[in-house]
């Protein structure tokens, strides 16, 4: 409801004191009033006695005035005369006399002579009847629609000889009377009913005054004694109705109705009302400023906390001026020294973040950041700079001295480079970021440093030599989407150091893309069902039968997108991928397809396939392959690089042992360029060794040559196996091998390796026309 | 003269017409006697009235005396103050209108009332004297005593209209009118009811 604390506090505080004082201003204004309505009612009924005392006395003034009249011989003796002008003058005489409003006679016959001389019509005659029958009543009178006090009064001459009634007017003037004897100034009205409804005697009355005097009178007559309130449109009103007795009869026709304006009644209260209200709205107003100002002093500090809080979120600077020793005052001194550490601590990690913890240079993430603020300068170039040998030199001297030789190096090209940024790219690479003008100018400069950077190095003790390479990466060079320019420094370092070079500018075309070859691997499968790896064959050249009578199945990949792909290429990918088991799979069954179908057009050759060395010790390829081979229609022949068995020498060595006794050739290939070894030559059970084409390529430049492979022919003709010579490509060459002893001569000489229509044709050729390559 | 005269009319009696005595007893409802009512029975006469009782209204003790005076037409009635004070008795009634002004002891006032009827009387000065003269035509007349009765002698016989009259007498003016079987000889006795309501008596001033 509240957003802001104060608000809710001063709200709080005023409107608990606010309702207080409410509560009390009105006990005080209903006590108040009660005690005034109380007072004035008593007032009224002390008026109302008042009243009565003032009617018996007027009541009995009249009836002295009628009784004295009713007395006088002389009146009698009008009465007597029966001359009425005698008695209305005699009436009118003592009407004066006694100064009273109406006087007239009652004849024992009911005559009504009045003292004006008017007739008193019907209110005359009930004035009449009620003499006759009650003597000598008194009471209300209504005569010619006015109440009058009346009073009768038998004449008597001696006997009765009529009576005479005396009437005054209750107007304004009488009622004046009583409110100058009462107390309080109320005021009296006679009201008489006419046709049912009560009205003032006289004066103009308003409806809308009526009906609640109405309602109140009838009221008062039907048992509600005392005085009460009455609401008119002139306000609430204390009043009292006092029935007033009729000369004509019991029931009451008229009434006195006593009033009292309430707001006069509290008039003297008002004073009192207004001091009352007058402090309460004080004391709110002060609550007010008093809760507001201490709800300020609470939560001003707790404002100021709660903006700087929000301010470290942000991560602003939030420091709280403490003002106070209380709780707040020692929160908010807490709060700045947990902002001051957070800050420190964000300050540490940032730092961390972008620098090394080992040799506090910046970082790669550091170097990057730089390069991204660089992106749109032209000729900024980036070098990376790699220790030779660093985890050998590291071994040596440790780690704490390998970072300080770091630490080192990184000052000597901050000499030297002046205005270049300096990090540490890897554990044995420093990166550098400096402006130049062109990819040659760099090299220049990174041969320039070089000599500085590998002067010797004095660490602690002793001193070190230091052998660094430099790869450096242009990086206006860098497009969306291509590799990092560090990434490209530090290839190029790998790039100059096989070239055994100091530096050597990032080579993108020498790098091709090993991303693109990796995906290779998931697209092999496809490639083979759709065609796309193909088997080549290349003949190999029985030289002492003088006939083609064997082949070498090998896969080539013609790549929809990216053309001939060389298997040197993505064997070894298979091969680390697993991918080698299908590829082997198809190559050996397309293999023994193919020599069915030379067989079919007439041609029985052995057909060689390549087996990877990891393959020979995988059980299930063993069985699929012996499987395989069941069905062909010639001998196949597995050709096995000496050093693909050495992993799992035993279990690859039982598994040749199998092939070869299921009647599969087995094929020691490329012998002698790995590290060859006589023991190998032991165990396997081969048939045949394959002299790698690097000796026969150089066979006849060197005497070396020759003697290695004209002993290596006659070891494996010792050992029982045929000798296979590949890269064959001279006929210098051949006629050397032929020389030699050699069984098989296999290379571009003979044919290269070419599909199997191809070579349906070469063995058509071949039947017709005997070769000679010597 | 008067008992010249009461022998003269016993000595008639046999030579006229048969006649009765009428007695009446006048009694309210509680069977108290009502003293002062003037019973008359308006039957044939001839000849002047006179009554046995002096006609005479003494004013004595601030009272008249007697209350009811009964007299024939034409009677002089005496009006003598016996009291120390002075009176002043005056009559309103159309039977006869007459004022003697302030008199004193021992003087006497002769009214003669030519008119029947009755004549309330007052004192001018003194308010609770109240007495009455009832003027008559006939002879046959009486007054009440304070036993209520009054007997009526020599009345001719047959049915006779009977009047009871009483100043307070509650009935329409003041009277109780009923028929009377007179005897040829002898005494009827009729008994009649009637009630008084009080005086009007004059207040006491304020």
């Amino acid at each position: 409801m509240f957003r802001r604390l104060r608000t809710k506090l001063t709200v709080l505080y005023a409107g608990l004191f606010g309702a207080a004082l409410l509560v009390i201003s009105l006990s005080v204004y209903l006590a108040i009033s009660a005690n005034a309505e109380r007072v004035v009612k008593s007032e009224l009924e002390a008026g109302g006695a008042v009243f009565d005392r003032l009617w018996a006395l007027r009541s009995a003034q009249l009836q002295a005035a009628a009784e004295l009249l009713s007395r006088d011989f002389g009146f009698r003796e009008a009465v007597a005369s029966q001359d009425s002008a005698t008695l209305r003058s005699a009436l009118e005489n003592l009407r004066q006399r006694s100064g009273i409003d109406l006087a007239f006679s009652v004849g024992l016959d009911g005559t009504v002579t009045a003292s004006d001389g008017r007739d008193l019509g019907a209110d005359g005659a009930a004035i009449a009847q009620a003499v006759q029958s009650q003597d000598a009543p008194s009471g209300v009178a209504m005569i010619g629609g006015h109440a009058y006090q009346a009073i009768a009064t038998p004449i008597l001459s001696p006997t009765l000889t009529g009576w005479v009634v005396f009437a005054q007017r209750m107007d304004q003037r009488q009622m004046s009377a009583l409110e100058q004897l009462s107390a309080i100034p109320l005021s009296a009205s006679v009201l008489d009913r006419r046709a049912g409804a009560w009205a003032p005697d006289s004066g103009p009355s308003s409806p809308a005054e009526d009906r609640p005097v109405r309602a109140f009178v009838d009221r008062s007559l039907g048992g509600q004694t005392g005085a009460g309130r009455l609401e008119t449109a002139d306000g609430a009103a204390i009043a009292l109705v006092k029935p007033l007795p009729s000369i004509t009869g019991p029931a009451a026709s008229t009434v006195l109705l006593l009033r009292y304006p309430l707001a006069l009644a509290l008039a003297p209260y008002r004073l009192l009302l207004e001091i009352v209200v007058g402090i309460g709205l004080a004391g709110l107003a002060l609550a007010f400023a008093g809760s507001w100002a201490l709800s300020r002093s609470v939560t001003r500090p707790v404002s100021v906390l709660d903006d700087a809080v929000r301010r470290l979120q942000r991560g602003e600077a939030a420091r709280v001026t403490v003002e106070t020793n209380d709780e707040i005052g020692r929160l908010a001194e807490s709060f700045n020294q947990m902002a001051e550490a957070i800050g420190q601590r964000e300050r540490q990690i940032t730092h961390l973040a972008l620098h090394d913890s080992e040799t506090d240079l910046p970082n790669r993430r550091a170097l990057e950041q730089r390069l991204a603020a660089l992106a749109d300068e032209p000729h900024v170039m980036v070098a990376a700079l790699s220790l030779d040998r660093f985890a050998e030199v590291r071994g040596v001297i440790g780690y704490e001295l390998a970072a300080q030789l770091q630490r080192q190096l990184a000052e000597r090209l901050a000499d030297r480079a002046p205005g270049a940024m300096i990090g540490r790219l890897s554990s044995d690479t420093l990166g550098m970021i400096f402006h130049t003008t062109g990819p040659e100018a760099a090299l220049a400069e990174a041969h320039a440093l070089l000599r500085s950077l590998e002067a010797p190095m004095r660490l602690g003790e002793a001193t070190t030599d230091v052998a660094v390479t430099i790869g450096l990466s242009g990086v206006g060079q860098a497009r969306p989407g291509e590799r990092p320019p560090l990434i490209c420094a530090a290839i190029a370092v790998v790039q100059a150091r096989a070239a055994r070079q100091k530096a050597a500018v990032f080579d993108a075309a020498a790098y091709g893309d090993p991303a693109g070859n990796l995906s290779l691997m998931s697209q092999m499968l496809q490639a083979i069902e759709a065609g796309d790896i193909t088997l080549h064959h290349q003949p190999k050249y029985d030289i002492r039968a003088a006939r083609v009578g064997a082949l070498e199945a090998l896969v080539r990949w013609r790549h929809p997108v990216r053309g001939f792909l060389p298997p040197d290429l993505f064997i070894p990918l298979a091969e680390e991928t697993g991918h080698i088991r299908p590829l082997t799979d198809f190559v050996l069954a397309r293999a023994i397809d193919d020599q069915a179908r030379m067989r079919a057009a007439g041609h029985t050759l052995d057909v060689s396939v390549n087996i990877s060395g990891r393959l020979l010790s995988d059980p299930d390829f063993a069985e699929a392959a012996l499987a395989a081979t069941q069905r062909a229609e010639g001998r196949i022949w597995f050709e096995i690089t000496e050093t693909a068995v050495i992993d799992e020498p035993e279990r690859a060595l039982r598994h040749i042992e199998r092939f070869a006794g299921a009647g599969i050739g087995v094929s020691i290939d490329d012998y002698g360029s790995g590290l060859s070894s006589l023991a190998y030559l032991r165990e396997i059970r081969a048939e045949e060794l394959k002299i790698d084409k690097a000796f026969v390529l150089g066979l006849a430049d060197s005497r070396k040559n020759t003697l290695l492979v004209r002993s290596t022919i006659d070891l494996a003709h010792s050992l029982g196996m045929k000798v296979t010579a590949e890269g064959v490509e001279t006929h210098e060459a051949f006629a050397l091998l032929a020389g030699m002893g050699c069984d098989l001569a296999q290379g571009f000489l003979i044919e290269r390796p070419m599909p199997l229509k191809d070579v349906l044709t070469f063995l058509g050729e071949d039947r017709a026309a005997i070769r000679r390559y010597g | 003269m008067k008992q010249f005269a009461a022998l003269l009319l016993v000595l008639a009696l046999p030579l006229q017409a048969v006649a009765g005595d009428v007695a009446v007893v006048l009694r309210n409802g509680q069977g108290k006697p009502i003293a002062d009512a003037v019973v008359t029975i308006a039957a044939p006469h001839s000849g002047p009235i006179r009554f046995a009782w002096p006609y005479r209204m003494a004013q004595q003790n601030l009272q008249f005396d007697p209350f009811v005076l009964v007299v024939p037409v034409g009677a002089d009635v005496d009006f003598p103050n016996l009291d120390t004070v002075r009176h002043h008795v005056y009559s309103f009634s159309p039977a006869k209108t007459f004022e003697l002004k302030l008199y004193g002891r021992d003087e006497t006032r002769v009214v003669r009332f030519d008119k029947p009827g009755v004549v309330p009387l007052g004192c001018n000065i003194h308010d609770n004297m109240v007495a009455f003269i009832v003027v008559v035509d006939t002879p046959y007349a009486a007054k009440t005593d304070a036993a209520g009765q009054a007997v009526i002698h020599g009345v001719p016989a047959g049915p006779q209209p009977l009047r009871v009259w009483h100043p307070y007498l509650r009935a329409p003016g003041n009277a109780i009118t009923l028929t009377v079987a007179v005897p040829r000889d002898g005494v009827v006795r009729q008994a009649v009811a009637g009630e008084l309501r009080a005086p009007l008596e004059p207040r006491r001033m304020y």
